[in-house]
């Protein structure tokens, strides 16, 4: 099922990820990520570990981060 | 009218995912004379198909675990393949609760005949609460990501269109941010994901 783990060339700015870090890290301990076709949640520390090592899943969270962020823009002042 | 939905039950996510399709269930044998609700081990390549061609239910609500091309069954046994037996989709009004279908299979089924598919362009995703997981429907974190999705089954039920039934579920994933952006809920932090979903939420008409 699963076409989302191969691990490709970290190609985002270190900046990013770090902002993407910084935000999981305010996320309730106990909360867990279903993403894509893992059999079990993800822990925000194992998404954590995605986002820095730029895997697919890593890439798809920076992905909805920003989109989320850049949204932020388009709300009435 | 007729209606069928698969739940298979074998991991986490598709126990979030039968549990939370209960309510769709409840409302199709509220609303509609004939239901095909394939649960579990039952949810198999053989049996689905069997149902599709035979039964030529008018809506089709799958649930699971899927890829582009794919949508599975029990224990990730492919139902529905881009190509394969897409066809088996001609006529009817689909909606895909599965990472991906709305990309390639979505397309190739409404080349196939599907009348209209809802699915997603992208990864779905939902956050649950570790500590009450052996009760998906008080998962408060779990909870909008259903709500939402379930929002387009719902709608179709209810004899809304499918261009219906996809607003309407826009309409309750604006709701649902709203508050979540305004609020100092805990569960606040989920709203990043649920804009994700509803941006890759996609609806396919012939």
């Amino acid at each position: 099922m699963d076409k989302h783990n191969t691990t490709n060339q970290k190609d985002i700015d270190q900046d990013i990820v770090n902002l993407v870090v910084a935000r999981l890290k305010t996320i309730p301990s106990n909360a867990n990520l279903s993403v894509g076709n893992n059999k079990e949640p993800m822990s925000v520390d194992v998404l954590i570990e995605e986002v820095k090592k730029q895997s697919d899943i890593g890439k798809k969270l920076i992905e909805s981060q920003l989109f989320f962020l850049r949204s932020l823009q388009n709300l009435p002042a | 009218m007729s209606f069928l939905i698969t739940r298979p039950l074998y991991e986490s996510v598709t126990y979030y995912f039968y549990h939370w399709s209960e309510e769709i269930v409840k409302e199709a044998k509220r609303r509609i004379g004939k239901i095909f609700d394939i649960e579990k081990e039952k949810v198999s390549k053989k049996l689905v198909e069997s149902y599709l061609e035979k039964q030529n239910p008018e809506i089709v609500i799958f649930n699971g675990h899927g890829n582009d091309v794919c949508i599975a069954g029990q224990n990730d046994e492919p139902l529905i393949t881009s190509g394969v037996n897409s066809h088996l989709l001609k006529d009817k009004v689909v909606y895909m609760r599965s990472c991906d279908s709305g990309k390639t299979l979505g397309p190739q089924a409404i080349r196939d005949g599907c009348k209209a598919f809802i699915g997603y362009a992208e990864l779905f995703q939902f956050w649950t609460d570790k500590t009450v997981t052996g009760d998906p429907l008080k998962d408060t974190y779990a909870k909008p990501f259903f709500e939402t999705s379930n929002q387009v089954a719902l709608s179709l039920i209810k004899g809304r269109t499918p261009k219906e039934a996809q607003e309407d579920s826009m309409t309750k994933y604006k709701e649902v941010i709203s508050h979540l952006l305004i609020s100092d809920a805990e569960n606040s932090f989920i709203v990043s994901d649920l804009m994700w979903n509803m941006r890759n939420q996609v609806c396919l008409e012939k």
